[in-house]
């Protein structure tokens, strides 16, 4: 009955198709097109290379423009990245700049109405606000809060203001809400940050293990490079690993459908076999692996002011194996829902020494209570069988923002972090005090607030001024109510940079018009250690001005000219130049300026000229020196680090009352809040609204057909919004899915700000709630 | 994967079957071991196409699909055109879903037209770059400006003489694809399908950007 449906509207659709056709035939030659002519224009295009803007793989782009205009684009082939392929947000990135409500103004509260103000008078109303409160309430009352869409630059600046010359630790990113575990993850494991391999190993692996992590959607050009790479060769497969039906799992070869939370005792169970059937690769584990179990039932952050610290204690193999013994086969199928077989079929993968296995996985693993945890137990399974930092065996942890490695993992803009190191540690401090040119006493060696608490304090009224550059917590913070409530309080002061309108914008006391993308030159870093320079292509609208030049301008009112001594046409490289200092080692060499501006992005550790593909190995990685075959030299006692992590239970599972798990997530079309895709026509025109996807029982059980409204309703708060059945993804009975770009539809007043007690990272993928015909 | 179930748009001309096979011999390499796939602008591909095609199948004249309708479908010159008819909500664009049809061409009764054949089959992920569209209206207005469309049909550098193929080649290879054809648009299909390799007589100059002229060192 549907497929006649479909077909009879189909039928429809494809009438006035040609209706127009014939209409545009009476007049052949004559070209009408989509889109309205730039007037005077030469007809010529010239191409010019950038990232692109939005998510974490950082493909090359090639913008095409006429005049002062970006007109096109297109994928650039020098990029290996994705080799001249982009994808529909890529294709129409530039589009993002030509909404009609861009901000060109800056606007300042006056007698509670935003009024539009000369942008030096907005600067000068933000400097005179921040002495006022730290004078008032001391410096940790004013904070920042950036992003992963920062550039390098833009982040570089807001860590020596803030961390160098105010002396807070009040700074932290949006790449907390989604990499933060991955950070942690790394640190635990391995003692350095960021994956080991890198892209290439797409092209060389033989399975591909996508856990919690719909690639066609989230990274849909490394997705189609590895479909490539199957379609090429006879002995590729994919196996997705999932907690819902997407459009990964069709164009997988295996779907495993796995309960929320129950990664951690999959995970296990497929170490377990690995064990159980000899094939730990015993060479690699001695020489290259020691075994280390920290605390447990660690909490959930729920409450304020919560603490947890980790403690590492050492183990022997035999114990690691001990604590296995929970996590047989048939007892992780009772937990996890996943057959017995399919978990020996999973080890068994990983255990093949004849294959060579890559895991990807982002926001799945990482928006997870136990994410430190999960990412530690997925690096166990590739250490234990030594498929780790060789092309095609490669543990690989995606990012979801275009510079959350670039400028908030590697610039370190977390209040634990400075650009080399952390705050805690005092060759760290000087090391900074030097470089940024200030005394050592303004480095403060605590950490303060990472982000949810951040949000907390704000709302408790610890922090009384924020400002938020390049991202839009009024629509991504979970449990959304409490912090837009604390926002809005009499005594705060919200400062929000951005490029358009948003629920963000709403809450400010003062907005400033920024530079967008390529309306600025910059630096953003990518999921594979890749640094990709852009030059400023074409100029920003009215006012609007860079990020960086916006913390410049308000630090030298603050009188700290000598560490901002910068020309406005000279300060990115720079800026650059002096950040490359931090990390001037083998481990994470910088490319020059020079070298940055002429390719397509540049790897680091870049050494003697040479980017490092694989680190850690002694073929590729120059800043291996034990003399073996690899050297994992970010543990002090050189090895790489397998953790006993049990399986925990969420912070709030179904119950009788809230009997459904809600997952939120992302689409192809819209990247995060919407607030750039959805002012381009073609990416609106596809995705125009969210929607909960209900799996069909479910939905027959409700009583609810597709489009109906239904009500979502958790502890927080509700929301009701129309219901997809059979639409891109399929949950399993018991579980909905929202996408969150939707401004008008905000998923998270219902989501829960519970959060991995060791990367402070919330969980967005699990929390309880009922659901009711609206 | 739920192939049978999501099949939709069935192809019911005389080589229906082949279509399932079609996209897999263009993709067929011939090129000597190690040397990487797509090398040339992926010219191979013409050959492919052209070995595969029905000479029939070349020639026909639909003229359902025009420089307009082209350009509708598109933000600027070159970029991926959305897809102009329905489709299920949970069509998952696996090959065999859009190649089905686009793989090869051929008549859709549910349409009542040809399908335009896809230059670059080898893409499997096709909703990565080609969406449909589910509303007219736009969430803001657009001050969006692009240039005109390159003028096309004839030499811009010699009456007479071929004229020069001028868009980039970059997912644009295959010319016989677009080229020829019953869904071929009307102002740009070749009268002399039948003649196999194209950039003999055909070569880029790609007309949004400079000529770059000759000139000698020293």
């Amino acid at each position: 009955m549907t497929m006649k449906l479909d077909r009879r509207s189909f039928i429809k659709s494809a009438a006035a198709t040609s209706a127009i056709a014939t209409a545009a035939s009476l007049f052949p030659g004559v070209s009408f097109a989509n889109w309205k002519k730039l007037e005077g224009a030469t007809g010529m295009i010239s191409w010019q290379k950038a990232p692109c803007r939005f998510c974490g793989t950082g493909c090359g782009v090639l913008v095409g423009v006429s005049g002062d205009r970006a007109v096109a684009v297109k994928g650039d082939p020098n990029c290996s990245v994705n080799k001249g392929l982009c994808c529909v947000k890529g294709y129409h990135s530039v589009q993002a700049l030509y909404g009609k409500d861009r901000l060109t103004k800056a606007k300042v509260r006056k007698n509670g109405e935003m009024v539009e103000v000369p942008i030096a008078e907005a600067l000068d109303v933000i400097a005179a606000k921040m002495k006022e409160t730290i004078d008032k309430h001391g410096k940790d009352s004013v904070a920042m809060y950036g992003s992963g869409q920062w550039t390098i630059p833009d982040g570089y600046v807001a860590s020596k203001l803030f961390k160098g010359c105010i002396g807070t630790n009040n700074l932290e990113a949006n790449a907390r809400l989604c990499m933060a575990s991955a950070v942690t993850g790394f640190m635990t494991s391995f003692g350095l940050d960021e994956p080991m391999g890198c892209y290439e190993d797409i092209e060389h692996a033989n399975v591909f293990v996508t856990w919690g992590n719909n690639m066609a959607e989230m990274h849909p050009v490394l997705f189609s490079r590895m479909l490539a790479a199957r379609k090429r060769k006879t002995n590729v497969e994919v196996i997705d690993f999932a907690t819902r039906t997407t459009r990964t799992s069709q164009a997988a070869d295996k779907t495993i459908i796995f309960k929320p939370q129950t990664d951690l005792a999959v995970a296990n169970a497929i170490c377990y076999e690995i064990i159980r059937n000899n094939w730990v690769n015993q060479d690699f584990v001695n020489k290259h692996v020691s075994f280390h179990k920290g605390l447990t039932n660690i909490g959930y952050g729920v409450e304020d002011h919560f603490k947890f610290k980790d403690k590492a204690e050492g183990i022997s193999f035999e114990e690691f194996e001990t604590f296995l013994k929970d996590y047989t086969p048939e007892r992780v199928e009772k937990i996890s829902g996943v057959s017995a077989n399919d978990i020996r079929y999973l080890a068994s993968v990983y255990g093949d020494p004849k294959k060579k296995v890559t895991s990807f996985w982002c926001m799945g693993m990482n928006q997870h209570t136990r994410g430190t945890w999960i990412n530690n137990l997925v690096y166990n399974i590739h250490l234990l069988v030594g498929k780790i930092s060789t092309p095609g065996n490669s543990p690989f942890s995606l990012t979801g923002q275009p510079s959350a490695c670039g400028t908030v993992r590697e610039v370190g803009t977390l209040t634990h972090k400075l650009p080399h190191g952390v705050v805690m540690k005092e060759g760290a401090r000087k090391m900074a005090a030097e470089i940024w040119d200030v005394p050592l006493s303004n480095i403060d060696p605590k950490p303060t607030y990472h982000t949810v608490e951040m949000f907390r304090a704000l709302d408790r009224g610890d922090i009384k001024f924020m400002w938020i550059q390049v991202t839009n917590p009024m629509v991504t913070m979970p449990k959304l109510k409490r912090y837009r409530d604390g926002a809005l309080k009499e005594d705060r002061f919200v400062v929000v940079s951005d490029v358009y309108p948003t629920p963000t914008t709403d809450v400010a006391d003062v907005i400033l018009p920024a530079a967008m993308w390529v309306e600025q030159e910059g630096m953003f870093g990518n999921s594979e250690r890749r640094t990709q320079h852009f030059d400023q292509i074409v100029p920003p609208p009215g006012e609007a001005m860079s990020d960086t030049w916006q913390l410049i301008e308000v630090a030298r009112r603050l009188g700290y000219e000598k560490q901002f001594p910068w020309d406005e046409d000279e300060y990115i490289g720079k800026i650059w130049e002096e950040y490359r200092r931090f990390h001037d080692s083998p481990k994470h060499n910088m490319a020059p300026y020079k070298v940055l501006k002429a390719r397509s992005g540049v790897q680091w550790p870049f050494v003697n000229g040479k980017e490092t593909r694989w680190r850690f190995n002694s073929k590729h990685d120059p800043a291996c020196t034990s003399g073996e075959d690899f050297h994992f030299y970010g543990k002090k006692d050189n090895r790489a680090w397998i953790w006993a992590r049990p399986y925990e239970p969420a912070a709030e599972s179904p119950d009788q009352e809230y009997n459904f798990w809600l997952n939120t997530g992302r689409v192809v079309e819209h990247w995060h809040t919407g607030s750039m895709t959805r002012r381009v026509p073609v990416l609106h025109n596809a995705v125009p609204s969210a929607y909960v996807e209900i799996n069909p029982d479910d939905a027959a059980d409700l009583g609810v057909v597709n489009g109906e409204m239904v009500k979502i309703i958790s502890r927080r708060g509700e929301i009701t919004m129309p219901a997809s059945i059979n639409g891109r993804g399929v949950p399993p009975r018991g579980m909905v899915f929202v996408p969150f770009f939707d401004e008008s539809y905000l998923i998270n007043e219902v989501t829960l700000d519970a959060f991995c007690p060791i990367s402070k990272q919330p969980d967005y993928k699990k929390c309880a709630v009922r659901l009711e015909k609206a | 994967m739920k192939k049978a179930d999501i099949l939709f748009g069935k192809v019911v001309t005389g080589f229906a079957a082949l279509c399932l096979s079609g996209a897999v011999s263009v993709l067929s390499a011939s090129a000597a071991p190690d040397i990487p796939y797509g090398f040339d602008s992926g010219g191979e591909k013409i050959f492919n196409r052209y070995d595969d095609t029905p000479l029939s199948s070349m020639a026909g004249t639909a003229g359902t699909r025009n420089l307009n309708s082209f350009y509708e479908l598109r933000q600027y010159p070159g970029s991926p055109p959305r897809i102009p008819h329905k489709i299920p909500p949970a069509f998952a664009a696996e090959p065999y879903d859009c190649i089905s049809c686009h793989g090869r061409g051929g008549y859709v009764a549910e349409l009542e037209a040809y399908a335009p054949v896809t230059p670059h089959p080898e893409n499997e992920a096709c909703f990565q770059c080609h969406v449909p569209r589910l509303t007219e209206e736009l969430f803001v207005e657009t001050n969006w400006l692009s240039i005109r469309p390159p003028a096309i049909g004839r030499s811009q550098q010699l009456g007479g003489s071929p004229p020069a193929i001028s868009h980039s080649l970059q997912l644009r290879e295959d010319c016989i694809a677009c080229h020829t054809g019953p869904a071929a648009v009307a102002e740009i299909r070749v009268e002399h399908a039948s003649r196999g390799n194209c950039r003999q007589c055909h070569v880029p100059l790609v007309v949004t950007e400079p000529v770059q002229e000759f000139t000698r060192n020293n």
